[in-house]
């Protein structure tokens, strides 16, 4: 990015110009303000990377924030110029951190900017400096300790919906009242109580299940945190999908979070211990991939290599880990159908999520495999682009923006005027179930697995419709 | 307290605290728009909601004598938006409603931080569109393309943005709201809208556009061709508009361009073209049918070694992704560039062409050229990398020489990016003092007080209190009764 | 003859009878061949503090008010000539006295056309943009002010200036010729001007319908907007007591107007045909009646025409409305004899539901016992700003004084 100026001048004198690279400043004297530079030693963003920017705005009509409230701080170009600032040695102040906060990472800027700025490396490296070096308020500390408390941990998740003395038993209840975290979480958990019953015990999925028919690959399997606690039979219908196509599935018990939210919000130190941990539990298995059925894990997955490259003990392995890597889509599609389609005769609105489509650039393959479903329609939704608000954690920490978010994205859904929304994130679909329900729309949800699975298995369609927005809690017992 | 924190108090009340910006860093990011050249920090941002609130903080300023600049997404390649350092930068983003859509009228009325091409979505349903299509339009502002007269690669045919506005609400400089023009045409009087459109924010601020919709073609067929070298394109070029064919766009970049556009969209323009041409007929089917034979056989008549017509809207999407991108996807080939803009007669394309490669041979920098070669405006990527020694000095002549280049052969200094602060020093070479000052009497009428968006177009601002015209023979100094004549 | 204008020789001579602009008699007429000439007289006329009046083939004389004062003439009929016809580029550079008809017989060998209609025979390239007169094919073409890409004026000062330039393509500086255009001359003269050129179409035709009334007449004009058929013109003419004809031109090669014409004839049930009608691209009054300038929203045109149907019945003086239905842009025509009272009532009916429709209703001539009743311009937004445009241009006051807006 240049900041040249054409030699010789020759414009007028209205102190509207720059005359060399220096700023004219109102303040006079003072260059900048007063305070240390933002950022240290320790992987700021890059200045080469700031620099790919070259100020054309095509990034801003699809930043969400940019769309809610257009101002240039809270637009990816404005972002990338308060890093520069911050590398200029402007100190890391409360506004300037909003702003980097307020960031859903949905990089849907990556995808549009005709540039190639990554701005995913950019703002992560920004996120994990602020995490570092600015001192939050003691609300704001809470909020997220309580958050990371609960989030990256599958039983404790389970906890909420199981039964109400084994909650308070576990005194969970006491820190999610405590921390102002429960009325950010009710909407949540509202929103569950029409998408699924609670569960008094959930099916442990064994350690290895053997392909059917002729085994074409050994994989694992990631089950995730809020997919496990609250969307068990997704991570069920992923299972019977692979090995219907002829997958070994492993999945060992004492596999934990893969990092993805830490990562996401700066919590770099937090994210490799879970990284570490997860890439030590899959040692030893000779796995060909190892599969994921939630996007924002997915993308977090595919940069293990990054997370982790200052660690000499596990740079390697990580990078190793990370070239396996797959969506659930793409691998099915890399391997090619072997198992039949049976019709399922519906309308489908496909969302894209975020950190599939935008972050892992995983649009096609899902599509192809619904497509490859006889009797199925798929339709596109206006604006897809477009974040819907969950953001990982961003909706329980912004509600109100993410709430106005869910509702745009709820319209465009709403006007496709399918029967079912189909997407591949717990968050997403959580998000968007909610936001029907607050505009007053309903249709029936389902991961992409839980298609592809109903498909295989040949199970009637109703079954498929029968979670929506906003049905009955009363409903036949899974099996 | 300061008379800038006074006005923002004001502004503050006006309309509210958080439609005033005053923090410096946020400041900051607007010290630019999309020709970072340029950085100044405005004093203050404001961000009207409505017309009224942008005649409130206009009238704020007019009582502080605080000079204002309008913005809309920032994107301009000519510095119009560039704040004043001691100015208020008034923002129109959040003035974004789409107020109607009324096809039956063909006309839409917009606010002027609505973006160019929602006004096409919104229309569309209904079966028209808006056609003025510079290539920012997923970002660009329906405001910025007033002050600007934007133009885009659709303009051959259907002309600029001045065609298209039939009406608008503007703030003028003294903060006043006035109407001009509405939604039929020929008001009586002055035709001041046709004025304003293009006058790059110095003669107000629009609060609100009536746009004229078009229906939309009832076929568009778009044609690649590809060609040894620019010379063959250009006679291909020639050969089409010679025949009386009116197409809807059509469009050159050369062999730098193409690989830069390779490499940032991977639109697969065939291998080997030292140039492309990408030609779109639109109309009824017929007509289109007719002179599209026409146009494939005079690519293939001059050269093309490749024709690919598109099958389908994704196809033709394609064809025109590359071009789109063209500006953006040179950051992909070199760290650095200016972006250059100017107007020669189209038969005057291939010495032109051949001009700047002289240009850029001699000095040794490389010039990638995408053009509007239907109208003769050259876009020349002037690639530089500002990290090693005197290239930017090099690549900024080559930028002001090929402006030189356009004015010797008859033709424009911009053909769609304006003027703003980027090349007000070369408006002497194409205007004489008389015509600056004459256009300078309408800035006169509009903002005597010259306090809109100072600093831009002109390079010598007039003084707007002086008799007009010498013709009384009196000597300036005379008149200032310094001087007597014996 | 006062002093500045005697040292410019045989360029300036005593004006006659015949002269006289709108009925005031004039002084003197200046009749310069170029530009410098042009300039030259008035620089003289402002030394002299002289009114100024141009005038071209003098077809429009009597539109707008009479000036208030009138000491030259400035006659343009030796500004003539086509000083560059770039056939390449599509665009001519001619000088404002030439007659549009002698222009477009210069550009027809090269199979090209300035696509403005004239309406008065006769009329010059610079009183066509002076008062920006169009015709019919305004809707696909534009106006003078859309096809006009420079021009050269000089200023009531004297002063000779430039805008705009020889390629369409261009947003350097204001746009003056927008500005001049349509002025009625009270900005300064023009002397040249640089006009796009577009193709001769190869084949063309229009389709014909009559109808009832209004309401059907709107019913078939937006059917045509919707069919995509691009049409060069729609225009519509209601005479007096008798139906609407409708009619639609279209243009291009002949296999496509082939197909447009079976289309539009199956859309309006009419007819086709070669010949335009007869009363197409001329105004609905003769010279010494009353001539109106009515604009509406495309879908307020039935309104309009009916609005003007009603008025002629209430008023006992029915009116001959026609124009283009296509732009929003209808002329109304009122017989010399018709009670000036009938007319001024008309005009504010007229007035009214114009400005319902989103439009304006000008009054471009009137017999004088009309003049002293109506308003010819109605409601003008944005004048105060006009003044000071006036006033930047010509704080004298001595161009074409009292002829147009606000006593402008």
């Amino acid at each position: 990015m240049t900041t040249q100026v054409p030699a010789g001048g020759g414009v007028d004198a209205t102190k509207g110009t720059e005359p060399t690279s220096a700023r004219q400043d109102v303040l006079g004297a003072v260059a900048r303000t007063a305070g240390e530079p933002a950022f240290d030693e320790y992987h700021p963003p890059r200045l080469d990377l700031v620099s790919d920017c070259v100020h054309c705005g095509f990034c801003l009509t699809t930043c969400p924030t940019y769309v809610l409230w257009g101002e240039e701080m809270d637009s990816p170009r404005g972002r990338i110029y308060l890093m520069k600032e911050g590398l200029d040695g402007e100190p890391m102040t409360d506004s300037m951190v909003q702003h980097f906060d307020r960031c859903l990472g949905c990089m849907a800027c990556v995808t549009a900017c005709p540039s190639g700025v990554q701005y995913d490396r950019l703002i992560e490296d920004t996120r994990q400096q602020v995490e570092r070096r600015h001192a939050r308020s003691a609300r704001d500390r809470a909020l997220r300790a309580a958050i990371f408390r609960l989030f990256p941990y599958p039983r404790r998740l389970r906890l909420l919906r199981g039964p109400l003395s084994a909650y308070q038993a576990s005194g969970l209840q006491a820190l999610v009242a405590r921390t102002g975290l429960l009325p950010r979480l009710l909407p949540t958990m509202a929103t569950l109580e029409s998408l699924a019953p609670r569960l008094t015990r959930v099916p442990r999925p064994p350690e290895r299940v053997p392909a059917r028919g002729r085994r074409r690959a050994v994989v694992g399997m990631l089950t995730g945190c809020v997919q496990s606690a609250f969307f068990p039979d997704v991570n069920s219908a992923t299972v019977r999908i692979l090995t219907a196509e002829g997958c070994d599935v492993l999945i060992p018990s004492k596999q934990g979070c893969c990092g993805a939210l830490s990562v996401h919000n700066g919590r770099a130190a937090e994210a490799q211990r879970f990284a570490r941990k997860l890439i030590d539990t899959f040692e030893g298995t000779a796995i060909d991939y190892f599969v994921v059925n939630a996007a924002g894990c997915g993308s977090s997955l595919k940069e293990y290599d990054v997370l982790l490259r200052d660690d000499p003990a596990y740079a390697e392995r990580a990078a190793a880990f990370t070239a396996k890597v797959r969506d659930l889509s793409e691998v099915l599609v890399e391997l090619g159908p072997v198992a039949e389609r049976r019709p399922l005769p519906v309308t489908v609105a496909y969302h894209d999520a975020c950190h599939l489509g935008h972050a892992q650039g995983v649009r096609a393959q899902p599509r192809r495999l619904l497509r490859g479903i006889p009797g199925l329609e798929v339709r596109e939704i206006a604006d897809p682009e477009l974040c819907c608000g969950s953001a990982g954690i961003w909706n329980v920490l912004n509600p109100e923006p993410a709430a106005q978010l869910g509702e745009r994205k709820a319209r465009s859904v709403e006007a496709t005027g399918a029967q079912l929304l189909v997407t591949a994130n717990p968050g997403c679909l959580m998000q968007i179930a909610a936001s029907l329900n607050r505009v007053g729309g309903t249709i029936a949800l389902a991961h992409t697995a839980q298609v592809l699975d109903a498909s295989i298995r040949g199970l009637p369609v109703e079954q498929l419709l029968s979670r929506s927005s906003r049905s009955a809690s009363s409903r036949p017992p899974k099996r | 307290m300061t008379d800038i924190d006074a006005l923002a108090a004001r502004l503050r009340t006006d309309l509210a605290a958080d439609q005033v910006v005053s923090d410096r860093q946020e400041l900051r990011t607007y010290e630019c728009d999309g020709l970072a050249h340029y950085k100044v920090i405005p004093a203050l941002v404001v961000f009207p909601r409505s017309a009224e609130d942008c005649a409130r903080t206009v009238r704020a300023c007019v009582a502080a004598g605080v000079p204002f600049v309008a913005r809309g997404s920032g994107t301009g390649l000519s510095g119009g938006a560039l704040p004043h350092a001691e100015g208020v930068l008034i923002v129109t983003s959040q003035m974004r409603r789409i107020v109607q859509v009324a096809p039956e009228d063909e006309r839409a009325v917009v606010e002027p931080g609505v973006i160019n091409l929602q006004v096409t979505r919104a229309a569309s349903p209904s079966g028209y569109y808006y056609a003025p299509d510079p290539s920012s339009q997923q970002i660009c502002s329906i405001g910025g393309n007033v002050a600007e007269n934007s133009g885009g690669a659709h303009c051959l045919k259907y002309g600029f943005t001045t065609n298209h506005v039939t009406g608008a609400q503007i703030v003028a400089p003294d903060g006043e709201l006035v109407r001009l023009g509405g939604r039929a045409p020929d008001a009586p009087g002055y035709d001041l809208l046709g004025a304003f459109v293009g006058s790059e924010g110095t003669l107000g601020i629009a609060t609100e556009v009536t746009v004229r919709l078009v229906r939309l073609p009832e076929t568009v067929r778009t044609l690649l061709a590809a060609f040894p070298g620019v010379d063959e394109a250009g006679a291909a070029t020639s050969a089409i508009i010679g025949a009386g064919v009116v197409p809807a766009a059509v469009e050159m970049m050369d062999a730098l361009a193409i690989e830069a556009a390779e490499a940032a969209v991977h639109c697969g323009y065939p291998e080997g073209a030292g140039a492309v041409l990408i030609v779109e007929l639109d109309g009824p089917a017929a007509e289109v049918a007719a002179q599209f034979a026409q146009v494939e056989t005079f690519c293939a008549d001059n050269g093309a070694f490749e024709i690919r017509i598109a099958a389908d809207d994704a196809e033709r999407a394609l064809f025109w992704k590359g071009r789109k991108s063209a500006f953006a996807a040179v950051g992909r080939i070199s760290p650095d560039y200016i972006v250059q803009d100017g107007v020669i007669p189209r038969t005057a394309l291939p010495e032109v062409l051949h001009r700047i490669g002289e240009i850029s041979r001699g000095q040794g920098v490389r010039v990638a050229n995408v053009f509007h070669a239907g109208d003769g405006n050259l876009h020349p990527l002037v690639l530089f990398d500002d990290g090693v020694e005197g290239e930017a000095g090099r690549a900024e002549e080559v930028s002001a020489a090929i402006l030189a280049l356009c004015i010797e052969y008859g033709g424009s200094i911009t053909g769609e990016h304006g003027v703003g602060m980027d090349k007000a020093k070369y408006m002497p070479r194409m205007f004489t003092d008389d015509d600056l000052d004459t256009m300078q009497l309408v800035r006169c009428a509009f903002d005597p007080a010259g306090l809109a968006n100072p600093g831009k177009i002109f390079p010598t601002p007039r003084l707007c209190g002086e008799v007009p015209g010498r013709h009384r023979g009196t000597h300036p100094a005379q008149q200032a009764g310094l001087a007597e004549v014996f | 003859m006062p002093a500045a204008l005697d040292a410019l020789g045989d360029l300036v001579r005593r004006a006659g009878d015949g002269d006289a602009v709108a009925g005031v008699p004039a002084r003197f007429v200046g009749t310069p061949a170029t530009t410098e000439e042009a300039s030259a007289v008035l620089r003289a006329a402002a030394a002299d503090d002289l009114a100024v009046v141009v005038r071209g083939a003098g077809t429009k004389q009597d539109w707008g008010a009479p000036p208030r004062r009138l000491d030259l003439v400035l006659d343009t009929r030796r500004l003539a000539g086509v000083v560059e016809h770039a056939a390449g580029d599509l665009i001519v550079v001619v000088r404002a006295g030439t007659p549009i008809a002698e222009l477009q017989g210069k550009l027809a060998p090269a199979g090209q056309q300035l696509a403005l209609d004239a309406a008065l025979p006769g009329a010059t390239v610079g009183g066509t943009v002076a008062v920006s007169t169009s015709g019919p094919r305004r809707m696909l073409y534009g106006t003078a002010r859309d096809l006009l890409i420079g021009v050269t004026v000089v200023r009531p000062d004297g002063v000779v200036a430039r805008a705009g330039g020889k390629v369409v393509k261009n947003v350097a500086g204001y746009d003056l010729g927008k500005l001049i255009t349509g002025s009625y001359g009270t900005l300064g003269l023009i002397t040249e001007c640089v006009f796009r050129l577009h193709p001769l179409p190869a084949a063309d035709a229009v389709v014909t319908r009559r109808v009832a009334d209004p309401a059907e007449a709107g019913r078939l004009v937006a059917a045509v907007l919707a069919a995509q058929v691009v049409p060069s013109a729609i225009e519509v003419d209601a005479p007096p007591g008798g139906g609407i004809e409708v009619a639609v031109l279209v243009e291009g090669v002949p296999a496509g107007v082939r197909d447009r014409v079976a289309l539009l004839c199956r859309l309006l049930g009419g007819e086709a045909a070669q010949q335009r009608p007869d009363w197409w691209g001329t105004y609905p009054w003769r010279a010494g009646e009353t001539g109106l300038k009515v604009t509406a929203a495309l879908s307020r045109v039935p309104g309009l025409l009916a609005a003007a149907r009603d008025a002629g019945e209430r008023h006992g003086a029915p009116p001959t409305v026609r124009g283009s239905a296509g732009s929003g842009v209808l002329y109304a025509g009122l017989p010399g004899d018709a009670a000036p009272e009938a007319v001024a009532g008309i005009v504010d009916h007229l007035r009214g539901a114009a400005g319902q429709a989103g439009g304006h209703a000008v009054v471009l001539t009137a017999p004088a016992a009309v003049r002293e009743r109506v308003d010819m311009w109605g409601p003008v937004e944005g004048l105060a700003l006009m003044r000071r445009i006036k006033e930047q241009f010509d704080a004298d006051g001595r161009f074409a004084r009292g002829r147009f807006v606000g006593g402008i």
